[in-house]
């Protein structure tokens, strides 16, 4: 909002500039205006923003009163698709996965990602070397990740069972993954494994920006250390407290690959989350693409009060 | 009172450190097993004489990979992929970046909220009608059509983080180049882009780690080992009814090796960028 008006002056024509006709004049200013300049950088962003997403988005919407499968025009069926979703006991089951499943890794996240900044932010010899290691996993692709904790989960010879074994801790293995009680509870584990990092490296930085003066005026003060952690700290973190936590919970919510590689839904649709259902439902065999389509969008609602809420936020930092 | 303070610090310290090593082991077990799977023959991997540490390493599962899979035609695809989305993101990003950032036109906060907004939905909202217009634009099984799919991430993401970065260099330092006979164009190259060398960097690692990383498009893209990525690659070998996890686990440290390279080595400035505001985690 607030850009200089200075940007926008036109500068006086440089002597040269005389030489054009009055034609490559007009030209030459129209191209140099900031409204034409502005639209044509903007162009091919725009571009991709409508292509890619706006588009995809709208005609998402459409299919959702479609029977539609990939490559044939659809046919309109009213609200069918979301009538035969809300009868289905898969899709209520699901749903109260994707709430159950959302809510416990990110809060997991959290509270890990909490204590490992929190931790990280003493001083001791070597720390960054330290941070660097904990962040990594941040850094994996989550598909080895996923891969790789399918092989530690695995019934047979997986690291787990192996070492409960030898302990002598379990006369038979268990099985993570396809266990109706525990596979949930896997999966879960993996995806906090794997998150944690982005939230110790937004509260570490958090936990930086706060002035050291705060806390040496609340020693002198006589304040316990509880009682800085309660007063200077934690309202301090307060605003990044929101903004991660929202940002993780559309990425966890709306993450696949982690049940997909992990345990496909299964069993007995215990881990089914909603990406995954939609993916079933467009592209498992019976390419019902309206009805994939149907279940993502029952979900939006809820993302986008997330959403409209971090733009804001992510804006307002940039001094917008 | 001092001394209960340095006491109660004492005790933090040390509390500290045991949670430290807690973290340590949690976080590096899993890297361990990858790791030491890789390097063990199948007979220390299953069954009775399975061990926890490989007796005898050896790098035959990494030569299995090379010879009886198509993993160094997933590597060059993954790589073409990363390329060309991170080149052209970039370009997209900075021009789009420096006309939000710079220039004042109608529509300028509307356009800047709109890339934010396109940035923050996730694409499992997205892939069912992307796939139906990639199969309509005979896009699916292409390297171009991964390339093109993954703007409409990079692209708000990148431009959003430049903002930023454009609105932080002096008006000032442009305003005086363009006395000087510089045009817009001119005055960005040489001015804008040079200060803003970090936040290129930051941007340059999101958008090839984001290509190289991204599962769910490519997955549903691609059904033919022409087009496939190192990370359906190795979804496609597991799905295979033969679980072979030497080779698996060989081909998974090989592929979460450079992003992880990548990471140690910008840490300092993508932790920075990430912390400007957010990032897919």
């Amino acid at each position: 909002m607030a850009t200089v008006p200075s940007t926008t002056v036109s500068l006086p024509l440089p002597s040269s500039r005389r030489g054009l006709g009055w034609r490559g004049d007009r030209i030459q200013r129209v191209l140099t205006q900031d409204r034409t300049l502005g639209y044509l950088f903007l162009f091919p962003a725009i571009l991709v923003i409508v292509g890619l997403v706006a588009y995809p988005f709208a005609s998402a919407i459409v299919m959702t009163f479609q029977a539609k499968t990939a490559g044939a025009p659809g046919r309109f069926i009213g609200l069918d698709n979301y009538r035969e979703l809300f009868n289905s006991d898969q899709f209520l089951r699901t749903v109260v996965n994707t709430v159950v499943y959302t809510t416990a890794a990110v809060g997991a996240k959290f509270l890990l990602g909490l204590s490992m900044a929190l931790v990280l932010n003493q001083e001791r010899f070597c720390n960054n070397l330290f941070r660097s290691f904990l962040l990594i996993p941040w850094a994996i692709p989550t598909v080895m990740s996923a891969l790789n904790w399918r092989w530690i989960f695995d019934d047979a010879s997986g690291l787990i069972n192996n070492v409960l074994v030898r302990l002598n801790l379990i006369d038979e293995t268990i099985s993570w993954l396809s266990n109706p009680n525990l596979a949930m509870l896997s999966v879960i584990v993996v995806v906090v494994w794997q998150g944690t990092p982005f939230f110790t490296m937004s509260f570490l930085a958090g936990l930086q920006a706060i002035p050291k003066e705060l806390y040496e005026a609340a020693e002198i003060d006589g304040a316990s250390v509880l009682q800085q952690f309660t007063h200077i700290t934690l309202p301090r973190l307060h605003p990044i407290f929101v903004t991660a936590t929202m940002l993780s919970a559309i990425l966890t919510s709306a993450a696949i690959q982690f049940v997909l590689i992990l345990t496909n839904g299964g069993p007995a649709d215990r881990t089914m989350i909603f990406s995954v259902l939609s993916y079933h439902l467009a592209l498992g065999g019976a390419q019902r693409l309206g009805m994939g389509a149907a279940v993502s969008l029952i979900f939006f609602p809820i993302l986008v009060v997330f959403i409209v809420f971090l733009t804001r936020r992510m804006l307002r930092e940039k001094g917008e | 009172m001092a001394l209960r303070m340095t006491a109660q610090r004492r005790a933090l310290q040390g509390l500290g450190n045991g949670v430290l090593v807690l973290m340590l082991l949690w976080t590096a077990i899993p890297f361990y097993w990858m790791i030491a799977t890789s390097l063990k023959y199948d007979k220390e991997i299953y069954g009775y004489e399975a061990t926890l540490i490989p007796q005898r390493p050896t790098l035959a599962n990494y030569a299995t990979v090379f010879r009886e899979t198509p993993y160094l035609l997933y590597l060059r695809n993954s790589v073409a992929v990363a390329v060309g989305s991170t080149i052209l993101s970039m370009i997209i990003a900075v021009l789009g970046a420096y006309a939000i950032a710079r220039l004042n036109f109608p529509g300028r906060a509307f356009l800047a909220r709109g890339l934010v907004f396109t940035y923050l939905v996730p694409t499992s909202l997205l892939f069912i009608p992307m796939f139906a217009l990639m199969s309509a634009l005979r896009l699916t099984d292409s390297l171009h059509g991964l390339i093109i799919a993954y703007l409409g991430f990079d692209v708000p993401f990148c431009t959003w983080l430049l903002m930023g970065y454009f609105k932080s260099v002096p008006v000032e330092l442009e305003e005086a180049a363009r006395v000087d006979g510089c045009n817009r164009v001119g005055a960005l190259v040489r001015i804008v882009l040079p200060m803003s060398l970090p936040a290129l960097v930051v941007v340059t690692f999101f958008s090839f780690t984001h290509a190289w990383n991204e599962f769910l498009y490519a997955y549903v893209f691609t059904s033919t080992t022409s087009a496939r990525t190192v990370t359906t690659g190795l979804v496609n070998f597991m799905s295979q009814d033969v679980f072979f996890w030497g080779p698996l686990m060989a081909s998974t440290v090989m592929s979460a090796l450079p992003p992880v390279l990548m990471f140690l080595v910008f840490q300092r400035w993508v932790v920075k960028g990430l912390t400007l505001g957010g990032v897919k985690g």
